[in-house]
């Protein structure tokens, strides 16, 4: 717990560097509206690499691909049946909640049950899900507005703090006393440390694995769905950017990809911090090409500082 | 065939033969040599970079950034020529430099400085975009439309697409009869067992990563002859085309089991069900589906009947 409080520091210490130095770039970056537009942004990367944290917690190679997937889902299939109205919000969200849990289920057993490695597993339900929501969007042509209450949850803000990103806080916070404190989280923890052992002590490691993976589901759908909120519409590929962005959050923020280990504390703070970088190589204007390039060569320097501290 | 069951080609040879059945009788002129000649020109760019993460996967490795690469190459191909006034055969050179560089780089940060390949090919495949982009900003450029004659004909009757694959692939095969073939199989199916055996294992990986990037830069060649210009965006959803046929292929992720053949199998399988669903009739919107489905009929072959083989 200590140790994740540390990389949450590092990780948030880095972030208040980089925001100072983009006011020195591009005066206004640190403006009350800005900082709060950086955790809007954050929220949404934070809740799917949350997803990664758990399935990476629960360790075998665990990852999932499917979350751009299933947010896009819990998205298009939601604004189809929100029609742009409040009346049934709470409902949809439900049946989104129990659809993208349904999705992380089929990995879960794909994964526990058959041993299928998580890396395909998932990128084959991705596919079928995808396919799923192309076939969807052209047959019915559905409603893709988002609702006002939607709007108001995921693009407003309350006293000048996002709503979306409140939300997030509770969720983390949530999810952070579930890891820690509960013995569900322990029991997922110890499956990725040591799965022979977690079996021994009585853990039903099968269960465990595709409840974790259902929970990873269900909690991309409800972003999704969410999201539609902040972008206003629903449309096809509405998840795709948060696949692998939301691995490299989770990694950075110190969850091992060997499974057993990781807070989702320094997480949030990765969340943060990658989209803080983002936004500030977006301001500086040196185009699109040297904004990758530049992403791609901090993203390593991360990976080797993490490495560093692993060692010692 | 023993050696094809050995090698456990079964399910993919298997899944291939029949969706090209399906595809012979949609398509009655399939068969022609035209047909078939155009049809294995359009694969070729997929099949070779499918065979490039093969090698990657034996060896214990993934690669998230060919995808990136082969739009590296291609606008380095495209742009090289107006860029530097070079003609055709420099800038190709070049463009095998580039390729060499960016397979050694990935191999460096994985083998020596053991980074999780996952994630760090996600970094590199950003810089090589980034490059790409450099490069071309908008699509655009040129290459000389003698490459497009050259990879559209054929030589002895055999289209060259077809020569280019059979090397490429046939080159890899004869690598196994050599130490470094075995050792890029041997490290990824026990990298400590191969270090225990006096293997190198950082080395091997790293000329693995160099081998199969000579492959990424074949496919991108291929592209290029046939988009003859550069575009930073073409290559990106090869890198998960890529790793779909290698799972068709009946490639253990897990490293050091299954063929390359097996890839090319599978990136045959994923271009023929393209055009099965074309000449069906059934409109495009089903292709992603039946891409998925196919898939995970793959899988139910390789861990579900591989399963109950072994138990």
């Amino acid at each position: 717990m200590t140790e994740s409080i540390r990389t949450a520091m590092l990780l948030l210490g880095l972030c208040a560097v980089l925001m100072i130095a983009g006011n020195f770039v591009t005066p206004g970056f640190l403006s009350f509206s800005q900082i709060g537009t950086q955790l809007q942004i954050s929220a949404f990367l934070g809740l799917f690499a949350l997803c990664q944290t758990f399935v990476l917690i629960v360790g075998g190679e665990g990852i999932d691909l499917s979350v751009g997937a299933t947010g896009s889902l819990g998205g298009i299939v939601g604004a189809a049946l929100l029609q742009g109205h409040d009346s049934a919000v709470l409902p949809i969200a439900l049946l989104m909640a129990l659809a993208g849990g349904a999705v992380g289920a089929v990995n879960g057993l794909g994964i526990a049950l058959f041993g299928v490695p998580p890396l395909v597993m998932t990128l084959a339900v991705a596919s079928i899900v995808n396919g799923a929501l192309i076939i969807f969007e052209s047959a019915v042509q559905p409603a893709i507005a988002a609702s006002p209450f939607l709007v108001q949850l995921a693009g407003r803000a309350t006293l000048g703090v996002p709503n979306i990103f409140l939300l997030w806080v509770v969720v983390g916070l949530a999810a952070v006393w579930f890891l820690s404190a509960t013995s569900w989280g322990r029991k997922i923890i110890g499956t990725g440390a040591n799965p022979q052992v977690a079996l021994l002590s009585g853990t039903h490691v099968t269960l465990v694995k595709v409840l974790v993976y259902a929970l990873s589901g269900l909690v991309a759908a409800l972003s999704g769905f969410c999201l539609i909120g902040y972008v206003g519409a629903a449309f096809l590929g509405l998840g795709d950017a948060y696949v692998l962005s939301s691995i490299v959050v989770a990694v950075i923020g110190g969850t091992s990809l060997a499974g057993g280990r990781g807070s989702y504390i320094g997480v949030a703070a990765a969340a943060v911090l990658i989209t803080v970088l983002t936004s500030l190589l977006t301001t500086m204007q040196i185009g699109e090409a040297g904004r990758q390039i530049v992403f791609g060569c901090i993203l390593i320097g991360f990976l080797l500082l993490n490495r560093r501290f692993e060692r010692r | 065939m023993k050696a094809i069951r050995r090698a456990g080609l079964l399910p993919s040879l298997g899944m291939l033969i029949a969706v090209f059945a399906i595809n012979a009788w949609l398509q009655p002129d399939l068969l022609t040599r035209g047909s078939l000649s155009s049809n294995i020109a359009t694969f070729a760019p997929t099949i070779l970079v499918s065979a490039a993460q093969a090698i990657i996967v034996l060896s214990g490795e993934l690669d998230l950034s060919v995808g990136a690469g082969v739009s590296m190459l291609n606008c380095a191909l495209a742009t090289l020529p107006e860029l530097a006034g070079w003609g055709i055969w420099p800038s190709a050179a070049a463009t095998l430099g580039i390729a060499l560089m960016a397979g050694a780089t990935n191999g460096v940060l994985v083998a020596y400085l053991r980074l999780p390949s996952l994630i760090v090919t996600f970094a590199t495949s950003a810089i090589w975009f980034g490059v790409a982009l450099i490069f071309r900003p908008q699509p655009g450029g040129s290459v000389s439309e003698s490459v497009g004659d050259f990879y559209a004909g054929s030589l002895g009757g055999v289209p060259i697409a077809l020569i280019l694959i059979l090397l490429a692939i046939g080159a890899w095969s004869a690598l196994q009869r050599y130490p470094l073939g075995r050792q890029i199989l041997a490290v990824g199916s026990n990298p400590i067992a191969a270090f225990h055996a006096g293997i190198d294992v950082r080395w091997v990986k790293l000329r693995g990563y160099c081998i199969a990037w000579c492959l990424v830069y074949l496919s991108s060649l291929a592209i290029s002859a046939q988009t003859l210009s550069g575009d930073a965006r073409l290559g990106l959803p090869y890198t998960l085309t890529s790793i779909a046929a290698v799972v068709i292929g009946g490639i253990s992720l897990a490293g050091g089991r299954g063929s390359v053949w097996g890839a090319a199998f599978g990136a045959i399988t994923l271009g023929l069900i393209a055009n099965v669903i074309y000449f069906a009739g059934i409109p495009s919107i089903y292709q992603e589906f039946f891409k998925g489905v196919v898939i995970c009929v793959a899988l139910s072959f390789t861990f579900i009947v591989g399963r109950r083989r072994t138990a």
